[in-house]
């Protein structure tokens, strides 16, 4: 609002007037404040109850699990989920071509995703924020390198050359987790090298260097914690995205090999079925949907509450 | 302000070839790119003979700049399997998939400008919570499982649309939503902000003050300043779009782009992934760089600086 | 000379964050058609929301009450949006504060200057060009042709706010809103444009309500003036009435804190008036000001009554206790 803020009055007179005290209020710690304006962050809730039941039952995978996810089972295949008239409890969402339980095989799925985001993104993660903390804090000739270096890789079209290079080297769960961290660091430098540049200039980096600190200690002890809000949010995001790319890539056919259960993978091994057992490919792909919701609900969360009005 | 479009323009071109050297080393140093061709079953001595035959002994500098040297005439060299010249191949399949791009950024802009300007206005109403929403569940789903569910709901079950192919404007329909949706989260949230900011500000305020009506106010002063960043971002995306073509293409059987270099990659042919790669980030550079003279054109405080 | 605007007991309220603040609590005043009204006041004390709620341009939160709010016999308060566009812009406009920010960056001046009388039917393009062209001349712009083709970033703040002033004008409107006009520009360029605007208002014969906090700017141009205080009027008089005898202890006050050459003595402290302003959120009564009052005393916890201390048909009116009616003739206000 630009209209003149005319709760900027200073609240209460400095002379003893009684009518005019406001009760005193007790000041709340920030970390309280931050916790409180969380919960009630609606979406950030409710993003972060859903991830918390995705990986609790990723974790307790064997102790969930109905049947073993690899099981083959050919007089059992193609059966339908529990909503379809042919359907049975014992296999709650059916099977697939190969007779394999699904819901034992969405579960474990939902581990390879997990662990293929999380550590992806903790990969592209340190790569990006180094470059990014670098170019933002030094400026001048490193800054311009690095702009550089992040324009070009902005330019290149990464599922081609993610595609390209899986074709070459053969896809695998561990392909899959050092391609994805190469190839994912952009949006950690950018938003890395913005949130350096605000802090380069303030006075409490002068007063560390004034005190002799060396340029390490500053950038790890200083400008790293005040911009772990900003980061935060991109790790989630960033981690969603690697979650998108590696279903995409398992789909294709190079990413996550067979018989491991990845969701993608899933998607790709019902689409000759498709049109008649529809739920072969419907299934995973919800399942995909809602932890990328989940995690994109989190880190809108977390930016929303750090700075709203999409400010960022 | 044409030393500025020419500095952009200088830019670009830098980064274009240092596209081209880094896509080239990556895929010179995955693997041995003459066992990749020969295949698994060759014998020591076919594999040596495929490496002489298309140079790939000699260093990777030398093979390089020839490659710089023929790309830069558009010779790209020919495909390792279809034995035809790769640019002939690009331009055939080049037409689809800009059609694609196109279309699926029209229809993500068409959706998001007037969702955001509505969400801004109607701001934490049910109608802006909606869009949100649309937003948030947007880009959640991968598009491969998007398309395939686009396919499932309007070709099988509906019979509205075709499934597969690229001769009429019925089969774009599909593919472009699936290209398209993806983007489209982020241009709306990007109008809404801006419509948001826009909204609060003073010269606002003035055009209220002149009586002037709701919708010349939204539409003549708001939106003209708010959509500014969301056209250089519609820029972006369509080359963003250009890249992730081939999941979409692979779905729905297009012969565009994007196949072609599906079909490359399966089959190891270099030449032709070399070529798409560096057209694609050829268009995507030119596309952001095109951005910014959007953004300088349509804000008046750049332009006649 | 007839009532242009009359307002009673306007009331503006925002809801925030730890109560409900009363920005505007209960102000009386009136305009006569081609009369200069200072709204004088301190930051803070309700003179801008006054002005917003006039135009209807409050925040979206904002609650607003009158028992009347009419503008040349029409009721603003409630008016559907279609009538008050037709009123606004055309017979009363505004001028805001900051001109760096109020005109649009993405079009010409020419447009922005011509768009709101395009809107009245049966002008012609080159009827308002015309128009523009000579306003800009009157508001001591050179080169006025040239003028419509430019952007308004590539004009300084003083050169932006005369063709506010011109914007404001085009249209030939009845009243003038300016709220604080002069307060973002140099001192040097305030008092030409002070000096401009009081000459366009003789010359046109439109009411203006000018928004301050100035008093010098108020011993200057107006021709009535009204003091607020914490969202009340405590004054309202001719200026020189107001200036000769302020009936109001704020007034007083403010008047004292002025130094005067050759009266205050070099080296003397500069006064003020001790306290600072209360906080009207959540309740509030009784006299506003009595904790920075040297007069105050215990039948200051009621609500001060609207006194008219003139005689015959003059009207000086001052919200306080202490003040003495001429012709025992109170006026009871609600607070």
């Amino acid at each position: 609002m630009t209209t003149i803020s005319t709760s900027s009055l200073p609240t209460g007179p400095t002379t003893q007037t009684s009518s005019f005290l406001q009760a005193a209020i007790k000041p709340v710690p920030p970390w309280r404040r931050m916790i409180n304006r969380m919960l009630g962050h609606r979406g950030l809730v409710l993003g972060a109850a859903i991830l918390a039941v995705i990986v609790l039952a990723a974790l307790f995978a064997p102790w969930l699990t109905p049947h073993d996810p690899f099981e083959q089972n050919v007089s059992q295949r193609l059966i339908p989920p529990i909503w379809n008239a042919l359907g049975s409890w014992d296999h709650v969402l059916g099977t697939d071509k190969l007779g394999r339980d699904y819901l034992s095989r969405l579960i474990y799925g939902a581990r390879v995703s997990l662990m293929i985001g999380c550590a992806a993104a903790l990969i592209s993660g340190v790569i990006g924020t180094t470059l990014g903390v670098l170019a933002g804090y030094f400026g001048g000739r490193v800054d311009a390198l690095i702009s550089y270096i992040i324009t070009t890789r902005l330019s290149m079209p990464v599922v081609l050359v993610a595609l390209a290079m899986a074709s070459l080297v053969g896809g695998s769960l561990k392909v899959v987790i050092i391609l994805l961290g190469l190839l994912l660091w952009d949006r950690f430098a950018v938003v890395t090298r913005s949130a350096t540049q605000q802090l380069r200039d303030a006075e409490f980096i002068a007063a560390a260097k004034a005190i002799g600190a060396s340029t390490p200690y500053i950038l790890v002890r200083e400008i790293l914690p005040n911009i772990m809000s900003a980061l935060i949010v991109v790790i989630t995001l960033e981690m969603a995205h690697a979650i998108l790319l590696e279903a995409t890539l398992s789909f294709l056919g190079l990413g996550v090999q067979p018989p491991t259960p990845s969701w993608g993978l899933m998607v790709s091994e019902g689409k000759s079925y498709m049109f008649f057992k529809p739920w072969v490919i419907v299934i995973p792909g919800v399942a995909l949907a809602v932890l990328v919701l989940a995690i994109n609900l989190v880190g809108d969360g977390l930016r929303d509450v750090n700075a709203p009005d999409g400010r960022n | 302000m044409l030393i500025y479009i020419l500095r952009r323009f200088g830019i670009a071109l830098c980064v274009a070839v240092t596209v081209s050297i880094v896509s080239f080393s990556l895929l010179h140093m995955s693997g041995d790119l003459a066992t990749a061709i020969a295949g698994p079953e060759a014998s020591a001595t076919q594999v040596e003979t495929i490496r002489v035959q298309f140079g790939l002994d000699r260093p990777m500098m030398s093979q390089y700049i020839d490659w710089l040297g023929k790309a830069v005439q558009l010779d790209f060299g020919k495909s390792f399997y279809f034995q035809g010249p790769v640019m002939e191949m690009v331009a055939e399949r080049l037409p689809i998939t800009m059609k694609l791009g196109g279309i699926a950024l029209l229809l993500a802009v068409a959706v998001a400008i007037p969702l955001g300007v509505l969400a801004a206005i109607y701001r934490d109403t049910w109608l802006d919570r909606v869009a949100l929403l649309i937003a948030v569940v947007g880009q959640a789903m991968p598009s491969f499982w998007f398309g395939l569910s686009l396919i499932l709901i309007f070709s099988v079950t509906l019979h509205w649309l075709p499934v597969a192919g690229n001769e009429g404007w019925e089969n774009f329909v599909l593919p472009a939503v699936a290209l398209g949706y993806y983007a489209m989260p982020a241009m709306m949230r990007l109008t809404r902000a801006g419509m948001l900011e826009v909204l609060g500000s003073d010269y606002i305020r003035t055009a209220r003050a002149k009586g002037l009506g709701k919708g010349k106010v939204i539409f003549k002063h708001a939106l003209r300043n708010a959509v500014i960043p969301v056209v250089a971002l519609a820029a972006v995306e369509l080359g963003f779009m250009l890249g992730g073509s081939v999941v979409i293409e692979s779905v729905y059987s297009m012969q565009g782009l994007g196949q072609l270099a599906w079909d490359a990659i399966s089959r190891n042919d270099y030449p032709v992934v070399q070529a798409v790669v560096l057209i694609i980030a050829m268009f995507y550079i030119g596309l952001t760089f095109l951005a910014d003279v959007i953004n300088a054109l349509l804000d008046p405080r750049i332009r006649t600086r | 000379m007839s009532i242009l605007l009359e307002v009673k007991n306007l009331r503006v309220d925002l809801p925030t964050e730890n109560g409900m603040l009363h920005a505007v609590r209960g102000i009386d005043f009136q305009v006569k058609r081609g009369e200069m009204l200072c709204l004088v006041g301190e930051s803070g004390c309700g003179k801008s929301m006054t002005s917003l709620a006039l135009m209807g341009l409050l925040p979206r939160k904002a609650i607003c009450t009158a028992d009347r709010m009419a503008f040349d016999g029409t009721e603003l308060l409630g008016l559907p949006d279609k009538k008050l566009n037709q009123l606004r812009g055309q017979r009363m406009s505004m001028i805001f504060q900051e001109p760096m920010t109020s005109l649009n960056p993405a079009y010409t001046l020419g447009n922005q200057l011509c768009e709101a009388m395009l809107e009245k039917p049966g002008v012609t393009r080159a009827e308002v060009r015309e128009r523009a062209i000579y306003l800009l001349h009157r508001t001591g712009i050179s080169n006025a042709e040239d003028r419509l083709r430019q952007y308004p970033h590539q004009l300084s703040g003083g050169l932006r706010q005369r063709v506010m002033i011109a914007m404001a004008l085009m249209c030939g409107p009845d009243l003038i809103i300016a709220d604080e006009p002069t307060t973002a520009l140099d001192v040097t360029i305030q008092a030409q444009i002070l000096r401009m605007i009081r000459e366009l208002q003789r010359e046109f014969g439109t009411a203006v309500v000018f928004i301050t906090h100035d008093l010098g700017v108020v011993s200057r141009i107006a021709d009535r003036v009204a003091v607020m205080y914490a969202g009340q009027v405590v004054e309202t008089a001719d200026v020189a009435q107001l200036f000769a005898s302020p009936q109001h202890p704020y007034t007083r006050g403010l008047l004292n804190c002025i130094p005067v050459r050759g009266k205050t003595l070099p080296g003397s402290k500069l006064q003020a008036i001790p306290g600072v302003v209360p906080s009207l959120v959540g309740h509030v009564s009784g006299c506003v000001f009595r904790n920075r009052c040297a007069l105050a005393d215990a039948a200051c916890e009621q609500d001060p009554p609207m006194v008219n201390t003139a005689a015959g048909d003059k009207v000086h009116y001052a919200r306080c206790h202490k003040a003495t009616a001429a012709d025992a003739v109170q006026l009871n206000e609600a607070a």
